[in-house]
């Protein structure tokens, strides 16, 4: 059927669309790619190629996803300064203080936020995403470990989680299911609690054959990490609504009690041992389980640097019932992002680049690095890719499952003298120099001193930030 | 220590009073000693000229934003330094009432009086075997001055190689005491600081070496020559004449390597972080610590110039000690002089 048109319903119909494209409305808002959109803002500001403060270990899979920027913006990285992401807080902080322009971003921890923040060297970045029409589609709660008060002030580029990982192999054999079953009068399974992980570990606990159990860290700068996931899954949180420590309490001596009767399952230089130690251990067999970073995964699945793949089984961290209810807690620290220089003067152009790499596409190329293993799946795209689930594999549902009930260490300004008080008290323990039993009441009475020379004000105000980043559930879907 | 009544040591004495050796110059040559008095002053004031330009200019500055620091409450989290509030001496207070510094210095002093210990009996023994020139000696002296060049974050992570529970040391050890040694290098809070300070031995055996080179070599030869003529033995000389006369050499070894030693971060660091539990944490990793990990800049400046304070104090003590020394060598040589008088 044909409808006639009129004249006059041509002429009201090209007035109607003049007068609407008169009107004043987002440049990028029609259906520009991320990447496009992105780029029509970075082209709009002025300025230099950036200078940034990276690890070359993560920068060198983030360097081949330049290159379309640089045609399409007229810049990228220019330089870098290269120095471990376990430095760069100390580097930025030096960068505060004297409120140098030098560096336009840094890649480092994320939980250093309120600190950063506090010291006045980050630039908020949400006016910028706005811009750009850019979000951060990370999956869970995940997304605001980038924030703090209401600002974002970070782009993530690594989503890091631990990742519970146990022998499969191990698991499979059905001499080792009975036995176990014999024993303990129930069946062998993946690790609900973390007591269902210790009875496990002390069952595959095989010195004899070169095999200690337990792959999770136990030195002074790391073990920590352990401690958290073992406080939160038992209800715990560090501190009451007026910054009170709130350590030494039932879920926290539950927690270094955790902590410390890993020790009879663990390798006796466990104290000693960082990453560089206890991930060739994890890819060569020489351990039962452990929970760590999701890193690991891609290593230990790859059959030319593994002796593992296939041989693992992955999964959510244990949790823990003792606050009457089943509570998984996963950690992310350090959460590698991208933070802005407030003092710089490229800070734009820098906030864009750090988009630029945190879109959907961009970030599966970095992500998917096989190779250059140190950037792990966070946007929820990640997890229906094809080029990220070949490095992860199997593990890819895990990191999912665990990024969803992730939560943060302390999430507050100071946050690495809070860490090492606990941290320093804690090895103590754990080699004999301290009591177990003395080691909240010591801790609480150190984080007193830091709150009162912090500011019991401030750091109150920060408390709601530090809550909203826990996971909303108890446990994963 | 001065010679005993018939030591071989009065032979230096005797031996040096002879008028051979007499250095005071006929008047004739007076003129020219005096030209060379007054270039030798130009020199020395040349020299010193630049390190007060050097110390005015750059330390200076420093150390008195140090002292700012130390008696304002700055805090990164509280606005800028110029504007931190003035605490006093409540800094002070805190610091030298700080525990862990406590424990800090104690394990500092331990470190460096079991390192310096170390360095100098196998570097003064490394250099009584090389110091008479020898086919091959310069093979040798640049072997021993290697591990001096290397990196020190090279040798943390060498030694933790080789010290692992399974590693070559321990299988060393095995081999040679005919029994399984495990010994816990890297993980054990009791051997942790002895571990650093093997690998500060080895970092700086040849700083000892070196300066015992030297100072054996500028002995004379005639007292040494003299003794074994008279029939002393080959320890007896070494006791008797060689060690007094290098007591001043010894004692600058020792010091200079004690305050070496005081500072010693990077191995300790990069191996322990301060742990296992708090084994490691000496001054310079509790400073770093509370500087640059708590941020907290003033008490990490005030804790700054409290160890200074007891650096300087070690160093007076050295330089008396050094003097002390100084004298003991210089009233073996006036006696000389008046024998010859």
């Amino acid at each position: 059927m044909s409808k006639k048109i009129s004249r006059r319903s041509v002429v009201n119909g090209g007035l109607t669309m003049a007068a609407l494209s008169s009107l004043p409305m987002p440049r990028m808002a029609f259906a520009a790619s991320e990447e496009e959109r992105i780029i029509a803002a970075a082209k709009a500001t002025s300025g230099t190629d950036l200078k940034g403060m990276i690890w070359s270990n993560y920068y060198v899979a983030m360097k081949p996803t330049n290159a379309p920027f640089k045609q399409g913006a007229g810049y990228d990285v220019g330089s870098i300064q290269d120095i471990s992401v376990f430095s760069i807080p100390q580097r930025a902080m030096a960068e505060a203080i004297t409120r140098s322009p030098e560096f336009d971003f840094f890649h480092l921890d994320s939980n250093m936020i309120p600190s950063l923040a506090s010291a006045g060297l980050l630039e908020p970045l949400d006016p910028y995403m706005e811009k750009a029409g850019f979000k951060l589609n990370a999956v869970g709660n995940f997304g605001n470990f980038m924030k703090y008060k209401g600002n974002t002030y970070g782009i993530v580029t690594d989503g890091n989680v631990h990742v519970h990982m146990c022998r499969k192999d191990m698991m499979e054999n059905p001499e080792e299911q009975k036995g176990f079953e014999d024993k303990h009068g129930k069946k062998m399974a993946y690790p609900e609690t973390w007591e269902d992980d210790q009875r496990l570990m002390e069952w595959f606990h095989r010195p004899d054959k070169g095999i200690w159990s337990s792959g999770n860290l136990r030195n002074r700068p790391n073990g920590v990490t352990w401690w958290y996931m073992y406080f939160y899954s038992a209800g715990g949180f560090p501190f009451d609504d007026d910054m009170n420590p709130t350590l030494n309490t039932p879920a926290g001596n539950y927690a270094v009690e955790v902590y410390l009767n890993m020790k009879k399952v663990s390798h006796p230089e466990a104290p000693g041992w960082g990453t560089p130690q206890m991930i060739p251990r994890i890819a060569s067999g020489k351990i039962y389980s452990c929970q760590y970073w999701d890193g690991a995964i891609g290593l230990n699945e790859n059959p030319k640097k593994s002796k593992t793949a296939g041989k693992y089984i992955y999964g959510t961290v244990p949790g823990s019932d003792f606050s009457g209810k089943r509570m998984h807690r996963s950690i992310s620290s350090p959460v590698a992002a991208i933070l802005v220089n407030r003092y710089s003067k490229n800070k734009e152009r820098a906030a864009y680049m750090a988009m630029w790499w945190a879109t959907q596409k961009n970030s599966e190329t970095i992500v998917g690095d096989n190779v250059n293993t140190f950037h792990d799946p966070w946007h929820v795209a990640h997890f229906k890719s094809d080029k990220v689930y070949q490095t992860y594999k199997a593990g890819l549902p895990a990191i999912n499952s665990c990024l969803q009930v992730a939560s943060p260490p302390i999430y507050l300004t100071g946050l690495l003298e809070f860490q090492d008080q606990l941290a320093k008290n804690l090895s103590e323990a754990y080699v004999g120099q301290r009591k177990a039993k003395d080691v909240l009441p010591e801790t609480e009475k150190a984080w007193k001193k830091i709150v009162r020379k912090i500011g019991k004000k401030k750091l109150k105000a920060e408390l709601a930030s530090y809550k909203a980043l826990f996971p909303k559930v108890n446990v994963p879907s | 220590m001065l010679p005993f009544p018939g030591s071989a040591l009065s032979v230096v004495q005797d031996m040096n009073s002879s008028p051979m050796t007499n250095t005071q110059g006929s008047p004739k040559s007076r003129p020219r000693q005096l030209v060379h008095a007054r270039a030798v002053r130009r020199f020395k004031w040349s020299v010193l000229s630049v390190l007060i330009v050097v110390l005015v200019a750059v330390l200076f500055p420093v150390l008195m934003l140090q002292l700012y620091f130390s008696f304002h409450g700055y805090s990164p989290y509280g606005g800028s330094w110029w504007d931190a509030e003035f605490v006093g001496l409540e800094l002070f207070e805190e610091v030298v009432t700080d525990p862990r510094l406590g424990w800090a210095i104690i394990r500092s002093l331990l470190f460096a009086t079991g390192s310096t210990i170390g360095c100098f009996v196998i570097g003064f023994g490394l250099a009584l075997l090389m110091y008479r020139p020898f086919r091959g000696q310069a093979f040798y002296y640049i072997l021993f001055i290697l591990p001096m060049l290397t990196v020190p974050i090279v040798i943390a992570y060498t030694g933790e190689m080789l010290l692992y529970q399974k590693g070559p040391v321990n299988d060393l050890l095995s081999s040679i005491l005919g029994r399984q040694v495990n010994i816990l290098w890297l993980a054990n809070a009791d051997t942790a600081l002895l571990t650093v300070m093997v690998l500060e031995v080895w970092n700086w055996v040849p700083f000892s070496f070196i300066i015992m080179m030297a100072g054996l070599a500028a002995l004379p030869d005639e007292p040494i020559e003299a003794a074994k003529i008279l029939g002393a033995s080959k320890w007896r000389v070494f006791v008797e004449i060689q060690l007094p006369l290098l007591r001043p050499v010894i004692v600058l070894a020792l010091i200079l390597r004690f305050l070496e030693a005081i500072a010693e971060f990077p191995k300790a660091w990069s191996l322990f972080q301060g742990g296992p539990g708090s084994a490691t944490e000496t001054i310079p990793t509790y400073l770093y610590i509370v500087t640059w990990q708590y941020f907290e800049i003033s008490k990490g400046a005030a804790m700054s110039y409290v160890v200074l304070l007891i650096m300087v104090a070690i160093v007076l003590l050295a330089i008396q000690i050094l003097r002390r020394e100084k004298m003991g060598l210089d009233q073996i040589y006036d006696s000389r002089k008046e024998t010859t008088a």
